[in-house]
């Protein structure tokens, strides 16, 4: 799921004096964007969008209390529900049932006020009382971070939502709009009429569309809601058929069975670009792919040396590794950060120089390269790891493949036991902060050692309320990462996605690191 | 009898046990489902609450044990990716499973054992060799590229049938095709050699010597010997076709029991793969049961010699 803080200044702090003067969100360049009279400009919705799903959907999807660590509910919770602030097009913290927020100066109390005549899909107004009860109930991902960091949340007046925080938390917006799904908003008094479990077999939100019927393992139908406060759907139902196998989807979609076929892979997504009618939507998510060097603080070790650290960044061929794996979708990026997070600082682009990295060994000491020991990656990503061992060896840095199971390896990562090399990768919500925090900063999780500039700046950030100068302070950290090659990132990984001949505007890549199609609002069928 | 009857459910039940603690451990081996349930550098707080929730970081003997006590109970836990009983899945995607399963073994029925019965009374000659071709293709195929092939062939090329999902008549005609074709083969073989071993018999040879047609030899008094040994086939195949049709069901988008095993065992859902295998393994071993009752009631041979 993308995620992250939006520094667009669209919160500022409470003056130091202390006094009741807020600094009230004018996030008027997304409000303009985002608020419409509803339906006034839109014709009825009309028509029947198919979606082929490649996975399951679980009836658990339809509840945002139960919002896993993991991007793929969001395909639905974007149909049914809506969140105070959630990613659109417009941004990472576009204003959603809330209208506008604010923070104190100390940084510990935020509030929202809520838009509105927004409503239900069965026309209760959505109410304070319904965002306190949402993030009251939440027990999905993240959700201990969220109780821990969050003191209390009160309704200091109709429409008010109010959240003091136990300390100041710069980032408990990225969390509460789209780190977790704390931020989405269910009806109180429809939940517990209906009991927790009843309420997953008949969800009610306040999003575009609302529930028809779902079939386990079959499909799940929404219509337009045509209460929607942001604007009318275009298109009437939208299905999610699901077809686990990958070149059925494909064929499903040639034959005009479904509209959109999600995760279509190699040779298959050739086809696709050899089939007329049929477009290509690749989209690049959040999760970006590195290599790492647990020695490089062990001064004995080879690649203690920047020089043979730069040498791996050299070596990698990019562009053929990205072709042959992902038809060149993925994004070389230079940098372990995800491109769409906020914070986010461009780095130059990694350039494939054997000799420059033959060149840089010799300097170290290495004219024929050396044993590198074990390459550990997570399975699943093996492939990768071979093209990546492949290239290292042609500059002579000879490496061996260790594939894991996904969560051994992160184990093993997290718990510091690997040697040698690492291919890592994170596809964890957050923003640059939290990613620093995991990977680069001394006591991160999956950090081995760390760098002295970063560990000094990264506290300053944690305690700076203004965003320019945040900013400042975490693009600065990125440049020493890129600078002291502590990680050679790889890639930020394509999610591949096709589009048959009647879709007008598919939705998939409007929302920035988000692969699915999104918001279904904007969705358009040809002719509709 | 009853000593007979007794110890041949006292071997059933056995046999569950065993098989519950044989999925229960081997399921383990394929990893950590929360793996699946996070992204990749998720925080061990939230793959921690995941295992708590599932009660996976309790010793694997509690779990055991509490599967157990479950089980007996006829709670066979709920899903980790649906969040939903497993038997309530298992009901919902059974009926899909059985249309699937009889279809495909009417289909198995009809073409394998003509095949066979002709195979064997032209023993040796082409159309013995024809139906050992068939039965070479239908066992050795695998039925994932049978699939492709008729969704190739009847979707993409002649856009008579839907690729896949379910709800019609024309939806279930290439599954089911694909799913009977292994099941063809398997039931021409056996018919044919059963047939050969019937048409061998003294009362096969008598009623050819009293000059009886050979349809009515073949017919009456042949076909339906033979039949036996395939009927006890298909009883046990149809439950493996209800049961495990994971391949057809996946490759159709099919909404059976198949199918649920194989997101079971994709998303690392235990309770569910469990759940599958152990109600597929009791539906096995209570036909075999019946069988064995079956047998012995009509031999008392065989109820002697235990």
């Amino acid at each position: 799921m993308c995620a992250s803080i939006r520094p667009s200044g669209a919160f500022r702090p409470q003056d130091r004096s202390g006094r009741t003067r807020r600094w009230v969100i004018l996030a008027l360049p997304l409000l303009i964007l985002a608020w419409r009279a509803p339906a006034a400009a839109s014709a009825t919705p009309a028509g029947t969008l198919i979606i082929g799903v490649h996975v399951s959907l679980a009836p658990n999807w339809f509840d945002p209390a139960e919002t896993l660590g993991i991007i793929t509910p969001y395909m639905v919770l974007y149909a049914l529900h809506d969140a105070m602030i959630k990613p659109m097009p417009a941004g990472n913290l576009t204003p959603g049932l809330a209208e506008t927020w604010s923070v104190s100066a100390d940084g510990r109390t935020f509030d929202f006020v809520l838009r509105k005549g927004t409503k239900f899909h069965n026309g209760e107004p959505v109410t304070a009382e319904d965002v306190k009860f949402s993030f009251d109930r939440y027990h999905g991902a993240g959700h201990t971070l969220m109780k821990e960091r969050v003191a209390s949340v009160d309704i200091p007046a109709p429409g008010t939502i109010r959240f003091h925080l136990t300390e100041p938390w710069p980032d408990f917006l990225t969390y509460y709009s789209n780190a977790t799904g704390a931020g989405w908003i269910v009806p109180k008094r429809y939940v517990e009429t209906v009991g927790e479990e009843n309420f997953k077999k008949a969800p009610i939100g306040a999003g575009s569309y609302k529930f028809v019927s779902f079939t386990p393992g079959v499909e799940l139908v929404v219509e337009a809601f045509d209460g929607f406060w942001r604007k009318q759907p275009a298109v009437k139902r939208i299905v999610f058929k699901v077809i686990p196998d990958e070149a059925t989807r494909l064929v499903a979609l040639k034959r005009g069975e479904i509209d959109i076929a999600y995760s279509i892979r190699g040779e298959l997504a050739n086809e696709v670009q050899n089939s007329p009618g049929l477009t290509l939507k690749p989209t690049v998510g959040s999760a970006p792919y590195w290599v790492y060097f647990p020695d490089q603080w062990d001064p004995k070790s080879p690649w203690h040396d920047k020089r043979v650290r730069l040498a791996v960044k050299y070596a990698l061929d990019y562009d053929a590794i990205n072709q042959a794996l992902t038809l060149g979708f993925s994004h070389i990026t230079g940098s372990v950060m995800p491109e769409n997070f906020d914070f986010y600082k461009p780095v130059p682009k990694p350039v494939h120089d054997k000799q420059k990295a033959r060149a840089l060994l010799a300097e170290a000491g290495y004219p024929e390269g050396f044993d590198a020991g074990f390459y550990t990656c997570d399975a699943a990503y093996a492939n990768l790891g071979e093209a990546v061992i492949n290239s290292l060896g042609e500059v002579g840095i000879r490496a061996k493949l260790r594939p894991l199971e996904r969560v051994a390896f992160f184990k093993g990562y997290s718990q510091k036991k690997y040697k040698d090399l690492i291919q890592g990768a994170s596809g964890a919500f957050g923003n640059v902060a939290t990613r620093m925090e995991s990977f680069v900063v001394a006591g991160g999780t999956y950090a081995y050692g760390s760098h002295k500039e970063i560990d000094a700046l990264f506290p300053l950030q944690a305690r700076e309320m203004d965003i320019g100068k945040r900013t400042e302070l975490l693009h600065r950290m990125q440049d020493i990462l890129d600078r002291e090659a502590m990680y050679v990132s790889v890639w930020q990984l394509a999610f591949i996605s096709a589009v048959g001949p009647r879709v007008g505007e598919s939705g998939i890549g409007l929302i920035k690191g988000f692969v699915y199609a999104a918001p279904y609002e904007d969705l358009t069928l040809k002719g509709g | 009898m009853k000593q007979y009857i007794v110890k041949r459910a006292g071997y059933s039940l056995l046999s569950l046990l065993l098989l519950s603690l044989t999925i229960f451990l081997f399921i383990r081996l394929t990893g950590d489902p929360t793996a699946l349930l996070t992204e990749p550098g998720a925080s061990n707080a939230d793959i921690a609450a995941i295992q708590h929730k599932f009660g996976l970081d309790r010793p694997i003997w509690v779990q055991y044990g509490l599967f157990m006590f479950n089980l007996v109970r006829g709670d066979l836990g709920d899903s980790f990716y649906y969040q939903t009983p497993v038997l309530e899945l298992y009901q919902a995607r059974l009926p899909n499973s059985l249309l699937l399963g009889v279809v495909a073994m009417a289909f198995s029925l009809v073409l394998g054992i003509p095949t066979g019965i002709l195979a064997a009374i032209r023993v040796g000659r082409f159309w013995d060799s024809a139906g050992k071709l068939f039965a070479l293709l239908g066992l050795s195929l695998p039925s994932f590229l049978v699939g492709l092939l008729l969704i190739l062939f009847f979707s993409v090329y002649l856009q008579w049938l839907p690729s896949s999902g379910s709800g019609t008549f024309w939806h279930l005609l290439m599954p089911a095709f694909a799913l009977g074709w292994y099941f063809a083969a398997a039931h021409m073989r056996l018919t044919r050699s059963s047939m050969l071993e019937v048409l061998g018999s003294e009362y096969v040879k008598l009623a050819r010597l009293k000059g009886l047609p050979e349809a009515i030899v073949i017919g009456k008094h042949a076909f339906k010997n033979a039949l036996i040994p395939v009927l006890t086939l298909a009883g046990i195949n149809l439950i493996q076709m209800i049961n495990v049709a994971i391949v057809v069901e996946t490759v159709f988008a099919w909404p059976g029991i198949g199918r649920l095993l194989y997101e079971g065992v994709t998303f690392r859902d235990f309770p569910v793969v469990q759940g599958v295998v152990l109600l597929g393994g009791t539906m096995i071993v209570v036909v075999n049961l019946l069988i064995d009752i079956i047998y012995a009631m009509v031999d008392p041979r065989i109820r002697m010699e235990q």
